[in-house]
């Protein structure tokens, strides 16, 4: 192919790559949604299903109610922290550092939880399994959290460096901070969800 | 994201940021890196592990697999614009432009290059070779069957075959009008300069590519004995080649996600001034409606996958019905993406034969209203039908009835794109050029798909015809009789825009017969070999099939010839075919107002749209 | 479709169905009509009797006739696409520049309506059909379950063996007396399968520690093919097995000469 000789500009304002840039994100989150969906159908399923008795075979310890909780807090107080920083701009460096120790730190207790697992039997030749599909599903679910921490601090972690940043489209900027407030906001819901979900045992 | 459009307008920058790192990572670098991501994992991860235990080698492969990808990504410069957005150094306009490829010839091909037209012609040549691929293994397995007691191939290796070959075709078929054509063309179509998010763009490709070679070692890993629907616990129980599917599926999820949201927010935000909704062309419409279904439909089959993954690794029991799971949860996930999943790709090949019908019978498209409610009405419907795949899985009899009423349902909105079709065709004067020809075809393929899926639909009958020959030939009438031979289509009509060149028509020609013809006696063969009473996926029959087998395997061969002719054709007229006028076929879209080569911001102005493209025809009253 | 034209229109409705219906194109589309037409109807009579198995029980006979009554349903609705294609097919211009523009015909409403609600209807036929066949065979199922012979089905990788708990035997073969109900108890011992007694036209899937029921009413004597129709891995293929509707005579002497050899075929 021949190359190109004339380089014509385009002048897209930040306001409309602001507003592509969430639509975008806000696809991707139905996508992440869809994600969230097959995950409770198969809690659900399963648990409904109750195939050879074995959602919980006798015997097999759980997680308290409170645990889905506990893991999901990271994602509430930063989504909340966020949207702090959206109302008062001029807390926006502040909160943002809120946010990103928040997804830090509930990250770590998703890990935790994830470290001390109740359920884990071993089978006849002495090599571990989860045991029953509570088990199985728990695991799931805490993964696509931990999924959502990480992808969250990211994003935080990105805002914080940027907040110092001068040379950066302020206009733009906003916009971002509202994409990544979708995505925050997102997140929670998803932790409330799987909570609400794992506290059905 | 396209600060393209923040460069200074007086004075163009020249696209050769010497410092930085995105000028010297190119697709060799990414296979050096991600080779080495992969080899390092392996060896790793293998230290130490007890890989007597099955679970082991699952883990250890699958996590090598996924590290080739993430080195790959690596080692091309994917997470060069994400690690730049962390620390607050944005690419700059030098950058991103040197990023578009600006000037780079041939070898921008090789680069992470975010020209939406480059991603188009790489989709175009990788779907190319998924197809060859997966053709070559078809013809393996017509070869099998041409006589019963055949040992052409060994059971494994058949199962292998047929699970790789509808994999591969399934992936290819996904992408084969919406990667060519949605990335090279509907962008220009609407009037817009490039995608939405370019690098995005680049990515859905390359991550797509690094899936190729995972997809490729399932045949060095023991092959797949599951069929392309992987069901479970046979997954569960399958033996290393299997995670090469697992880990396919989820890198190509990751793809389409991308590529979905991609596409869709390009086309909500990036028309051109006067493009309202009703000025669209449906060509757009229909894979924005395409891609905009897969986005919520495919992670759930990420999810079946990453269960899937989960029992075989770390001993999960999502399929293992001793601790509590069951096969019907992954059908049930499977199949909610799975039926939508065959609408994306059915619905951008028609979508594609409407863009052309109109501008061969110089008509304006019947009832434009109608295509996209029939569109529309199948992408709803679509989700609410899934179990109709699982009547005879016995998981909820008494969910058969309703979904049998959804199901049947959708032949309503099918019947509209029928309508439009012909209702163009109705008094016309077709130029029988070879796009028009794939529209004939398409409507014999697709009506015989459609009325066959109408029995298959229909509880009772599906007693009988669930699991047989029958189905295998149906869904081919309805993905390669109507899907291919739309996107076949789109390629003979979008070839001058895309490779400057006309498609040579004696080759175009002789293909389409060899193919059509080849493909009807193919699966009109396997229509009866299924109300016989013939299994699908079986390396093996009783004496009774054996005619219906033979005529099938005569029917492969000659779709095997046309598809060969049809590839001798495109490379021919690509390298040396003759050069193709502005418009060719004096169409009305955006596309054909742009020279070749299409300048990289594609509009020297930006077009402003006052009326839709289907402004043919003496005037009607 | 449409008589919109730039010739003058007559005026009344009527006037203009007349005007339409003596048009050329319209007679020689009408003339296609009822060659695909009765091309389908026929295809539908004949094809599927003349390919389908033995029909050796009313399951398999419902399947039949939806297979044969769908296809004629359907043969005129093919028969106007076909019909409209082929005549514009007919009609093509060849060379290298395009045609002279055709009649700019943006819509016709009473052909969209007229078009969706046929389609509608066939719909609502083809639904009402599968539901009253899906009625009367759960309806049998459930009154003819006391008098049914129970066979307990087992599929493993990759063989099918049945028990039969009232004569209390073993089998690998699967014979059923005619005239009598048939209720089969389907499991695996390993991963899916599907039972699939062909010329019984039922067919069901077997999974691990779940048992799915199937039910069927033997009409005629015969012999009776069983596969998997589910991919089970590698002899998926091979996983077949025979058997036969007999009469209830034969029944109790295969019966008899199993129990013969303690309860187990050999």
């Amino acid at each position: 192919m021949a190359h190109d000789t004339e380089f014509h500009v385009h002048h897209d304002s930040p306001e409309a790559i602001g507003r592509r840039e969430r639509l975008g994100v806000r696809l991707l989150i139905v996508a992440d949604g869809a994600f969230l969906f097959g995950m409770i159908f198969s809690w659900f399923y399963l648990r409904n299903l109750n195939v050879n008795q074995a959602w919980l075979p006798k015997g097999v310890h759980t997680f308290s109610t409170a645990s889905g909780w506990v893991a999901a807090s990271g994602l509430i107080v930063a989504a909340l922290a966020h949207r702090l920083g959206e109302y008062k701009r001029e807390l926006r460096n502040m909160t943002s550092i809120v946010v990103l120790i928040a997804l830090l730190v509930g990250g770590y207790l998703q890990w935790h939880q994830m470290a001390h697992m109740p359920f884990i039997a071993q089978d006849d030749a002495g090599r571990p399994f989860y045991n029953g599909a509570y088990a199985s599903n728990w695991v799931l679910v805490a993964g696509a959290n931990m999924f959502h921490y990480l992808v969250g601090a990211f994003v935080a972690l990105g805002l914080v460096l940027r907040g110092y940043r001068t040379k950066i489209d302020p206009t733009l900027e906003v916009w971002r901070q509202r994409t990544a407030g979708a995505w925050f906001t997102w997140i929670a819901i998803a932790g409330v969800l799987c909570a609400l979900a794992t506290s059905f045992k | 994201m396209t600060t393209l459009s923040h460069a200074p307008a007086s004075s163009r920058p020249i696209p050769n940021p010497e410092k930085s790192l995105i000028t010297k990572l190119h697709m060799g670098t990414g296979m050096v890196v991600g080779i080495i991501f992969c080899w390092g994992t392996y060896f790793a991860m293998k230290a130490g592990r007890d890989m007597t235990d099955t679970h082991n080698v699952n883990k250890v492969l699958l996590m090598s697999m996924f590290a080739w990808s993430v080195g790959f990504l690596v080692g091309i410069g994917a997470f060069i614009g994400p690690f730049r957005w962390l620390i607050g150094k944005d690419l700059t306009a030098e950058e991103q432009l040197f990023l578009a490829g600006d000037g780079q010839g041939i070898k921008r091909y090789f680069r992470y290059c975010t020209d939406h037209k480059v991603v188009g012609i790489q989709y175009l040549v990788g779907v190319m070779a998924m197809l060859g691929v997966g053709g070559t293994m078809a013809m393996m397995i017509r070869t099998n069957l041409a006589t019963p007691g055949s040992h052409f191939v060994s059971p494994n290796v058949y199962n292998s075959l047929v699970g790789l070959h509808g994999i591969t075709m399934i992936v290819a078929m996904i992408i084969v009008a919406t990667g060519p054509f949605g990335n090279y063309i509907m962008p220009i179509m609407i009037g817009a300069a490039d995608m939405a998010f370019p690098r995005l763009n680049a990515l859905s490709w390359w991550v797509l590519f690094t899936a190729i070679p995972v997809l490729c070692s399932a045949w060095f890993l023991g092959g797949i004995p599951t069929g392309w629907t992987a069901y479970a616990p046979l997954s569960d129980q399958a033996g290393p080649g299997m995670n090469a599917f697992l880990a396919t599926i989820i890198i190509f999820a990751v793809s389409t996600a991308v590529a979905g949201a991609n596409i869709t927010t390009t086309v909500v935000a990036m028309r051109a001034k006067g493009m309202k909704w009703n000025r669209v062309p449906i060509f757009v419409i229909g894979a924005t409606i395409s891609v905009a279904l897969a986005i919520p439909a495919f992670p759930t089959f990420m999810v079946a996958m990453i269960q899937t993954a989960m029992d075989r690794t770390i001993a999960t029991g999502f399929y293992d019905a001793n601790v509590g799971g069951s096969g019907w949860l992954y059908a049930n996930l499977f199949w909610i993406m799975g039926h939508p999943e065959v609408y994306v790709i059915l619905i951008p090949g028609v979508a594609a034969l409407m863009e052309i019908a109109p501008v061969f019978v110089r008509k304006p498209l019947f009832s434009y209203n109608a295509a996209i409610a029939g569109f529309a009405g199948i992408a709803g419907l679509s989700i609410l039908v899934w179990a109709h795949h699982m009547y005879m899985s016995g998981w909820m009899p008494s969910l058969n009835g309703p979904f049998m009423v959804t199901t049947e349902f959708i032949s309503v909105p099918t019947g509209l794109l029928f309508l439009v079709l012909v209702g163009t065709m109705w008094r016309g004067k077709p130029w029988m050029k070879l796009p028009m020809l794939s529209v004939y075809a398409f409507i014999w393929d697709f009506l015989i798909g459609g009325i066959t899926g109408i029995y298959l639909s229909d509880v009772p009958a599906d007693n009988y015809l669930h699991g047989s020959m029958y189905v295998t030939a149906h869904f081919h009438y309805t993905l390669m009789g109507a899907a291919l031979t739309g996107a076949i289509g789109g390629l003979a009509y979008w070839f001058p825009k895309m490779t400057g060149r006309m498609l040579n028509e004696r080759g175009g020609y002789i293909s389409f017969w060899f193919v059509q013809i080849g493909f009807n006696v193919l699966f009109l063969g396997m229509f009866i070999a299924g109300s016989e009473g013939q299994p699908r996926r079986v390396a093996d029959y009783a004496h009774l099939f054996a005619h219906a087998n033979l005529i099938s395997t005569m029917g492969a061969y000659s779709v095997g010839i046309g598809m060969l002719t049809l590839l001798w054709a495109i490379v021919h007229s690509w390298r040396s075919g003759k050069i193709a006028p502005m418009n060719p076929w004096g169409a009305k879209t955006l596309e054909w107002t742009v020279p070749y080569p299409v300048p990289l911001v594609n509009f020297d102005t930006p077009p402003v749209v006052t009326s839709d493209p289907y402004g043919y025809g003496r005037s009607a009253k | 479709m449409s008589d919109h034209d730039h010739e003058v229109m007559p005026p009344t409705p009527g006037a203009r169905v007349a005007t339409f219906l003596k048009r050329k194109d319209v007679s020689q589309t009408f003339m296609l009509w009822i060659f695909f037409t009765a091309v389908f109807v026929v295809l539908g009579l004949w094809a599927y009797p003349k390919w389908m198995p033995l029909v050796l029980s009313k399951q398999m006979q419902a399947n039949e006739d939806i297979m044969i009554w769908f296809t004629v349903i359907s043969a005129p609705i093919a028969g106007v696409v076909l019909s409209i294609a082929t005549k514009s097919f007919l009609n093509m211009h060849r060379g290298d520049t395009p045609p002279e523009d055709g009649i700019a015909i943006r819509t016709n409403g009473p052909v969209v309506i007229v078009w969706t609600a046929t389609s509608v209807l066939f719909c609502i036929v083809a639904i009402v059909w599968g539901l009253v066949a899906l009625n009367t065979e759960s309806i049998a199922a459930a009154t003819d379950a006391p008098k049914s012979l129970i066979v307990d089905v087992t599929g493993s990788q990759w063989a099918w063996s049945f028990y039969y708990p009232a004569q209390n035997i073993h089998t690998h073969t699967m014979n059923i007396p005619v005239d009598q109900p048939v209720t089969f108890n389907i499991v695996s011992d390993d991963v899916n399968h599907s039972f699939w007694p062909v010329q019984l036209g039922v067919k069901v899937d077997a999974n691990r520690l779940v048992t799915t029921v199937a039910h069927a009413d033997p009409s005629a004597t015969g012999p009776l093919d069983i596969k998997c129709a589910e991919l089970c891995g590698l002899y998926h293929a091979y996983m077949e097995t025979s058997g036969a509707v007999q009469t209830p005579a034969d029944f109790a002497s295969w019966v008899s000469s199993i129990q013969a050899t303690g309860g187990v075929e050999q």
